[in-house]
């Protein structure tokens, strides 16, 4: 039997749909886009959240071990402690995580080490072998890394965030534009709120772009990127985002 | 009404909503404040839904620390603050089961019990009692099918391919049945308001 057509699946729908948590997959990723896109289908997941909430009253409470507790504040700690500004101490480790990250881009990915070029090192950063394993409290200010494979070609992107710059570098060596469509690329934020937009991909370029804090706070290890297609110039306002052609996921170098 | 929240809840629901402001202005106290008084039903919401402690332990971690760095996108004209969190860690918890990061799925509410050893439920704040008496009233106007499996998707976090191969039915089915159920529930809540 397949899908039967007496129940319009309009957009209320699909916001109830999401707010249970039915959709996966591709369906999954247009309820985020729209999301992000279409204010109305905010609010109206958003409507359906509330209904939904007093549910959780019926759910038993347990009680979390308390080295929950300590966990939630030592991720706390780390935080703070690379936001904060670069003082001596900090610039030899930042140093020595420049190198590690040269030396994985090298062996890694060509079009990565492109885009070395874009980076100022420090004058006098000595010897060229990787620098000491980072430290716990450091890991969260390790370089990102992520390969995004387009279809069967062979070609795929590579895209690379530095938390200590907020930079990122999206490299599309190879790719070539057909004249008619454009790619985006989107960051899958690991909370399940909306897709963010990093921009339209440049094909056969390696470009670095400065990303604000409603997305840096977004990044981590493990987060997924996707690729869709869509028309020149990127997603229209207004509109839902083109099919995705293209998925992958940033791991800690 | 009868149901109605007792003076103690209130005065901790205004002592929550006072909590989310000064986490709003970046004052780290004003998380552990947060996190002793919802910690409990916020738990037992991510192991209902991952039905393993561990897993249900690093969810509940992920909502605090996305808390906190996220504290401005809550608005307390839109949601009560536990509606609010409330909703923050299932959707949390659900995420993690879709990454696949887990694989076993939501337990029997036997076995995503507490400790016999713990009395959460005495600060366990509630989300409202009206809220929960109507969509109560409007979910009994459905379907026993649509009901069933509209409550499974909530508290068991599956999706239509899981509730479709659980009843044994095809997809296209169970889609038809919840999709009638939630056209119909969304009418009766609109009516309420």
């Amino acid at each position: 039997m397949s899908d039967q057509n007496d129940i319009k699946r309009d957009d209320p729908m699909l916001a109830a749909e999401f707010s249970l948590g039915l959709l996966e997959g591709e369906e999954l990723l247009t309820a985020r886009g729209k999301l992000a896109t279409d204010p109305a289908f905010a609010a109206r997941k958003e409507w359906w959240d509330n209904w939904f909430a007093p549910w959780t009253d019926e759910i038993v409470g347990a009680k979390p071990s308390d080295a929950v507790w300590q966990q939630i504040q030592a991720r706390l700690d780390a935080a703070t402690a690379d936001g904060g500004s670069a003082g001596g101490a900090e610039v030899i480790e930042l140093q020595s995580k420049l190198r590690r990250w040269q030396w994985t881009a090298g062996i890694t990915s060509a079009a990565a080490a492109v885009a070395l070029a874009f980076l100022a090192f420090p004058s006098g950063t000595p010897g060229t072998q990787p620098g000491p394993l980072p430290t716990a409290t450091m890991a969260a200010a390790d370089p990102l890394m992520a390969t995004v494979p387009i279809g069967d070609t062979g070609l795929r992107l590579d895209v690379t965030y530095l938390p200590d710059s907020e930079r990122m570098m999206v490299a599309a060596i190879g790719l070539t534009a057909d004249g008619v469509h454009d790619h985006e690329l989107w960051l899958v934020p690991a909370d399940g709120s909306a897709l963010q937009s990093l921009g339209v991909v440049a094909p056969g370029e390696v470009r670095t772009v400065t990303l604000p804090a409603d997305i840096t706070r977004n990044m981590g290890d493990g987060v997924e990127l996707v690729l869709t297609r869509e028309p020149i110039g990127g997603k229209p306002e207004g509109v839902d985002a083109g099919p995705v052609v293209a998925q992958g996921a940033f791991s800690q170098v | 009404m009868a149901a109605g929240p007792t003076p103690a809840s209130a005065e901790a629901r205004e002592a929550l909503k006072l909590a989310m402001a000064r986490l709003a202005d970046g004052d780290r106290s004003a998380l552990e404040d947060i996190y002793r008084a919802t910690r409990v039903k916020l738990f037992g919401i991510c192991l209902r839904i991952l039905g393993d402690r561990k897993e249900a332990e690093d969810a509940l971690q992920d909502v605090y620390v996305n808390l906190w760095q996220k504290a401005d996108r809550y608005d307390p004209t839109r949601a009560s603050p536990i509606s609010w969190l409330a909703t923050f860690a299932r959707n949390r918890a659900i995420d993690r089961l879709r990454t696949g990061k887990v694989r076993g799925g939501a337990v029997p509410v036997e076995e995503a019990s507490p400790l016999p050893d713990e009395a959460p439920l005495a600060d366990a704040l509630l989300v409202d009692a009206e809220q929960t008496a109507q969509i109560h009233t409007c979910l009994k106007g459905l379907d026993e099918n649509a009901q069933e499996h509209i409550r499974a998707a909530f508290f068991d976090g599956k999706t239509y391919a899981q509730l479709a191969e659980s009843a044994d039915v095809p997809l296209g089915t169970m889609k038809s049945w919840i999709r009638r159920g939630l056209q119909k529930l969304r009418a009766c809540l609109e009516a309420s308001e």
